[in-house]
């Protein structure tokens, strides 16, 4: 009885391997003729572009998204439709239907063989999307990333913002909550996590050199929520009943916001106590409105969108990006080149909601 | 000869030690035993501690489950965006979640109870594909919960406030469903045939089944129920939180599976029981909501834990050896 139900076993595995295995090479053999299909078209489409060059700008812009399902980037697309608008270039944005890794890689792999000029990717993995990226830029295709720091095969990365300044502009707006004074304190989702820790630490050092008035708590500088939202809530609650004197928090991860303000509002500390934080429109919008949250902060994706094809159109230009570009929008005014590797760009590119401006955001 | 097995019960322990903390807190802090606190707790107890009855039923049995966080989570998913404004009772969400928490706890059922794959593994399966189906099929990010379920998860049973800090916790309605599903939980366990037969199969399946119990039907059931259950403590969790996460509950079956374990259900099947699993989960929530009041800094919490994790189950471990040495002594002597 064991040994056949053994033998059943190994026999499924080795089917079920078998298929596996035949699907994944039929799917390489048709993704290397699709790549010989786009070498030939990009050949020919080199050349048009060198005319194209010439003649004056007529430039084919593309961005590829992580999840044309997500509000996000619904958000993003108003913004390149936006740029199409304004320049009359032929830009749009397509992605794969769920953020899935190998289906982006899929359209982008389709997107390069439509003749563009430039390619704008928010990778899903951005190692995964190295040797497609590598390959539009083996054809000359111009690549700019977004919130892709690590990756290689790209002219140049865009990210919105960097991380102290971003903290710095949370800070700015709890300050402006608690009327400038009393003691806060700070929550991410873990101590090892970098770039919350890096915004919390922006926070803090724009509050010591800008509101003297405002004292991170001494017994418990900063406080995880494991990124649950749930525990955030708990967390909060636990900090007001052991601190009494604690007037704010300055939330970093999406679900630290709206769990803070929650235990707020049962509390009944509405108006005494403040959270600002990132957050998201659609998720926060009822305490927004109730007032329990003050502020959340995010970055607009239509401005990064917009901005990425700002950048990809400099760049197919001859133009030089580098420290103070300008790409023309408020918040990307002047680009600021990241020390560790010269080829990311950070703007300025956060924005805050409270209730008067939150349903103008939709994700 | 009632108080000698009270004495000499897991539960007495891990009860003493649950009390010991409480009082260390209140000593250092002035805030546990104050109104607010308490609500602030039970809240906090309410779902891990309805998850704890249907693990305990499936460790009882002999077997671990680490799947019913997944079946809450893409149960809780589906019922609260696909059928987001089609119900205007809120009862029918949760009986729609239940239903296919039902269904998922089978196919875990079917694969255990009648292939007798190990159950570890097939659970840690079908959570891996229960978290998939609602990434891959449905999308799953998080979305705002749906306005009928909102309006329950703002009803409260009452509020308490501290007269000193002026703080108010509301008590959700939904900590009476967890006080029925206790009752539920005791009654099949200790009065049924039913709850009879999986502490047989936990002792000895070959033995239980001469002795006349259906081994599959039992086992069979325990998967529904727990997967029927998580069902309904997904909606639970997402209407307390008032919006949809899908993976919220990642991670909490570890937690709910140590309190069983705490709380001196046998995690070799056979032995355990309802007040034990509960006392284990109350221990375990004061910890992880008491380390602030305490002054722990962030950085030493999870190194207290532990701490706390480790003497509990040594208690529990100790006083079942004393216990079996006793058996065998007797037994020598007899």
């Amino acid at each position: 009885m064991k040994k056949r139900l053994l033998s059943m076993v190994l026999v499924f595995a080795m089917v079920a391997s078998l298929t596996v295995g035949c699907g994944s090479s039929g799917k390489t053999k048709s993704t290397s003729a699709e790549g010989e299909k786009t070498e030939a078209a990009a050949k020919k489409d080199g050349d048009a572009a060198s005319g194209e060059n010439k003649e004056g700008e007529n430039w084919k812009i593309a961005v590829v998204v992580k999840d044309l399902s997500n509000g996000w980037f619904a958000r993003m697309e108003t913004g390149i439709t936006k740029f199409a608008k304004d320049t009359g270039l032929n830009a749009y944005m397509k992605g794969p239907s769920a953020t899935d890794a190998a289906q982006q890689v899929q359209v982008i792999q389709d997107v390069i063989s439509q003749d563009i000029d430039a390619l704008c990717v928010v990778p899903v993995d951005p190692a995964a999307c190295e040797p497609v990226l590598k390959e539009a830029r083996d054809k000359g295709i111009v690549v700019i990333t977004h919130e892709g720091s690590t990756v290689e095969n790209c002219d140049y990365d865009l990210e919105a913002f960097n991380n102290a300044g971003y903290g710095g502009f949370i800070m700015d707006k709890l300050a402006e909550a608690m009327g400038e004074e009393g003691v806060y304190t700070t929550m991410v989702a873990h101590l090892t996590n970098a770039s919350q820790n890096e915004w919390a630490d922006g926070a803090v050092a724009c509050q010591k050199e800008k509101y003297s008035k405002l004292t991170l708590l001494e017994g418990l500088k900063r406080v995880e929520s494991e990124n649950n939202s749930e525990k955030a809530y708990e967390v909060a609650k636990e900090v007001l009943k052991k601190y009494s004197d604690v007037k704010g928090f300055v939330g970093t991860s999406s679900m630290d916001t709206p769990g803070i303000a929650r235990a707020i509002n049962e509390l009944g500390l509405k108006d005494k106590v403040f959270v600002v934080g990132t957050g998201m429109p659609n998720e926060c919008r009822q305490l927004i409105k109730n007032g329990s949250l003050s502020y959340i902060t995010l970055w607009d994706p239509a401005e990064a969108g917009y901005a990425m094809c700002v950048m990809a159109r400099m760049v197919l230009e001859g133009q030089k990006i580098e420290e103070g570009t300008n790409l023309g929008l408020d918040s990307y005014k002047s680009l600021v080149v990241d020390p560790s590797n010269p080829k990311v760009l950070m703007g300025a590119g956060w924005i805050s909601i409270n209730k008067d401006n939150v349903d103008e955001y939709d994700f | 000869m009632n108080t000698k097995r009270i004495l000499h019960s897991t539960e007495f322990y891990i009860a003493i030690i649950a009390a010991l903390f409480c009082m260390i807190v209140q000593i250092k802090s002035g805030q546990f035993f104050t109104g607010n606190n308490i609500v602030d707790l039970l809240r906090s107890f309410t779902i891990p501690a309805m998850f704890c009855l249907g693990e305990m039923m499936i460790l009882i049995s002999g077997n671990t489950d680490v799947s019913f966080p997944a079946i809450a989570s893409v149960s809780m998913y589906v019922v609260c965006t696909v059928f987001d404004g089609v119900f205007t009772n809120p009862l029918m969400f949760f009986l729609m979640a239940m239903l296919i928490g039902l269904a998922l706890g089978a196919i875990n059922g079917i694969i255990i109870a009648y292939f007798k794959f190990p159950a570890l593994i097939v659970t840690l399966g079908t959570s891996s594909l229960c978290f998939g189906i609602m990434q891959g099929v449905f999308n799953s990010k998080e979305e705002p919960l749906g306005e009928v379920l909102y309006r329950v998860g703002e009803m409260k049973l009452f509020s308490v406030t501290n007269p000193q800090s002026g703080l108010t916790s509301d008590m959700p309605v939904l900590v009476l469903a967890m006080a029925a599903l206790f009752v539920l939980g005791w009654f099949i366990l200790n009065k049924t045939m039913l709850g009879r037969g999986i502490y047989a199969i936990g002792g000895d399946a070959i033995a239980a089944e001469r002795a006349g119990f259906n081994v599959f039907a039992t086992q069979m059931f325990i998967y529904c129920f727990s997967g029927c259950m998580a069902g309904m403590i997904g909606v639970m969790r997402a209407t307390m939180m008032l919006a949809v996460h899908p993976n919220n509950l990642e991670g909490m079956e570890m937690t709910v599976i140590a309190a069983c374990v705490l709380g001196g259900v046998r995690i070799t099947g056979g032995k355990g029981t309802v007040i034990g699993a509960i006392l284990g989960m109350v221990l375990m929530t004061v910890i992880s909501n008491s380390l602030i009041l305490l002054g722990i800094s962030t950085q030493w919490q999870k190194v207290f834990t532990g701490i706390i994790i480790i003497i509990g189950t040594a208690v529990s471990a100790i006083q079942t050896k004393k216990n079996e040495k006793k058996l065998a002594v007797k037994m020598a002597a007899a």
